[in-house]
């Protein structure tokens, strides 16, 4: 009993330290960690103009197949017209995955933030820099918790959301 | 006494056992699923007398008998019946119930089948209570342990859980873990959500952290001092440590998109977690401060829940590499070949280790049912421990023998239950009707 709580009290004064991230360390792949540029920059009067007035803005949202992480055709238009925005008024944006409610809350995650990336990438090939990007995930949590079949179909997306907004 | 040791230790390990002689007797690719083992037959049969309270008033009018105490042979079986190791058997036939291990009517308790009886009573002066309880082998009728705790009315339950892990150590050989403590988070509405520590039988539940905003993945270190969490807090998952003692906690990892799954070294100084920094989840290994952080590996599929081995040399996680998601493992240091664990089943979920790493617990599915399950990993064995559809989250108790799970039946809110390892016992805990998500176990104390 002494000596698991010696060794607790050791282990805990090792830990105590530094609370802030050493964002200087390498990634062991050479690669430099940089901290994040928080985009808390208000949108323009007329980007919000536009925003408003163009239909195709509006639409926020790409569904995904079950077990899918292909963006469909249909959203071509839609993500055109958003890759535009973004470069004409420099602003940034989060792409939020989703996934339904199915599995582990952990792993729903990583499936939310795959058509997070999906959707992420189909901006770049629209010539967005990942610098305007923040892909993030909400796995289930923003899932209906009770769907059956189709009904979690509607879960299984990711949403466009300007910082700003 | 020996002799049932071994009986118990062979039960307990019954399975590895079995697995073992499978193996032999199969190709090494071949896997065998067996639904259940054993039967309700190879559980202990255990008599577990009320205890009869005395009430000294040291010159006062006495007080009522405390409704409280009159439960605690209850707590007593309930803890000893989750292990599914031992049976209760119910004593209102018997007439007299003895208080202590004198004047014992041995056949009267074999002619109950019993095999070992717990007697005991409750010295009550004010607020304190001196419990004195024996433990009696009615084959040999010869008492095994005979002892005295004493605490405040209000300790009741864990002095009751102080006997249950004396009775179940000298009956098993293992540690018992009703002295220990866990954690989950409850979904009270859309907007609030609690992460709740609690008694391993989910009495005694009291919040940690309140938010408005999702919390999961808490774990707590094996020293028992800290939690690490995932909280959606800053409108993106990012993960906090927790100070138990202090309430104090630290922002550990913030970095840009998901930050998740936080799983302690076992030498509680490091963390595995997962960023989707690069694209999609990878995991990297920090400092428990925050400090320090390496990528474990670099693949363009999804790679996350870690888990380590309890020899900190190993990562089990689950990733999509292959498909369908699947349990993998890789060395600590991330320049060994990745190897596949997991074969049966569609898909296979959340790993950890077994504390003697012998066997792994995961959620497996199939035909869209999840279900607990656990690899012996020298035999690739499967057992599913519970039926599904929708359980998830499963944690092995600090002694290996139980398994804390979320689970829900179609249209009613999520619950928590334990799952013995032998599959034979399933204990729904008590802790509120609100939404109930992410559990886990904490360590053996010495308090």
């Amino acid at each position: 009993m002494k000596k698991s709580l010696l060794l607790a009290m050791l282990m805990a004064s090792m830990v105590v330290g530094c609370s802030s991230t050493d964002m200087k360390e390498s990634m062991g792949l050479n690669a430099p960690f940089p901290e994040l540029t928080s985009q808390t920059a208000e949108l323009s009067a007329a980007a919000i103009d536009e925003l408003a007035s163009n239909p195709l803005l509006s639409e926020r949202s790409v569904y995904f197949k079950f077990n899918s992480y292909n963006v469909e055709s249909q959203y071509s238009d839609m993500l055109a017209a958003h890759a535009e925005f973004i470069s004409k008024h420099n602003v940034g944006v989060a792409i939020n995955g989703n996934a339904d409610f199915r599995g582990s809350h952990e792993y729903n995650l990583s499936l939310g933030q795959k058509r997070s990336v999906a959707v992420s990438d189909s901006l770049s090939g629209l010539g967005i820099g990942s610098n305007n990007v923040e892909t993030v995930s909400y796995g289930e949590e923003n899932a209906n918790q009770e769907c059956t079949g189709s009904a979690c179909d509607q879960d299984r997306r990711a949403d466009i959301v300007y910082v700003g907004e | 006494m020996i002799i049932n040791m071994k009986i118990m230790l062979n039960y307990i390990h019954r399975f590895i056992f079995f697995v073992t002689l499978i193996t032999l007797s199969f190709s090494s690719n071949s896997i065998e699923v067996i639904e259940i083992l054993g039967g309700k037959a190879s559980q202990i049969p255990i008599a577990i007398t009320p205890f009869n309270e005395e009430i000294r008033t040291m010159g006062q009018v006495p007080d009522k008998k405390n409704a409280d105490l009159q439960k605690m042979h209850k707590v007593i079986a309930n803890d000893l019946e989750r292990s599914g190791l031992f049976t209760s058997l119910d004593t209102s036939g018997i007439s007299t119930i003895p208080d202590s291990d004198i004047l014992i009517n041995f056949s009267n308790w074999s002619a109950l089948q019993a095999q070992f009886l717990v007697v005991g009573k409750i010295i009550t002066i004010q607020n304190r209570i001196i419990t004195r309880w024996s433990l009696i082998d009615i084959y040999k009728e010869k008492t095994v342990l005979s002892m005295e705790f004493s605490g405040s009315k209000k300790q009741y339950r864990g002095i009751a859980h102080k006997i249950s892990d004396l009775i179940y150590k000298k009956l098993t050989g293992s540690p018992g873990v009703f002295h220990t403590r866990i954690t989950f988070v409850k979904k009270k509405s859309e907007k609030i959500y609690g992460l709740y520590v609690a008694d391993y039988d989910g009495f005694n539940q009291r919040a940690i952290v309140n938010s408005s905003q999702p919390i999961l993945s808490a774990r707590w270190s094996p020293d028992g001092e800290k939690i690490a969490y995932v909280s959606f807090e800053k409108k993106k998952p990012v993960i906090y440590v927790q100070d138990l003692n202090t309430g104090k906690r630290v922002l550990v990892a913030n970095f840009k998109g998901n930050n998740s799954a936080p799983a302690w070294s076992p030498d509680s100084k490091k963390l595995a977690i997962v960023l989707t920094y690069s694209a999609n989840s990878q995991i990297y290994i920090i400092n428990s401060d925050g400090s320090g952080i390496k990528q474990l590996m670099r693949t363009r599929s999804i790679n996350t829940e870690p888990a380590w081995s309890p020899d900190g040399k190993e990562i089990f996680f689950s990733s999509d590499r292959g498909g369908n998601p699947q349990i993998y493992k890789v060395n600590v240091d991330g320049v060994s070949d990745v190897n596949r664990v997991t074969f049966e089943g569609k898909s296979n979920l959340s790993p950890s280790l077994s504390p003697d790493g012998k066997l792994l617990l995961f959620l497996t599915q199939d035909n869209g049912k999840f279900r607990v399950a656990v690899q012996n990993l020298l035999s690739n064995q499967v057992l599913k421990l519970t039926k599904g559809p929708h359980d998830e989250s499963p944690v092995f108790s600090p002694n290996g023998h139980m398994v804390l799970f979320t689970y829900k039946d179609y249209g009613k809110t999520t619950k928590i239950g334990t799952v013995s390892i032998n599959g034979l016992k399933v204990t729904p805990l008590r802790v509120g009707s609100e939404a109930i998500q992410e559990s886990s176990w904490g360590p053996i104390t010495s308090n």
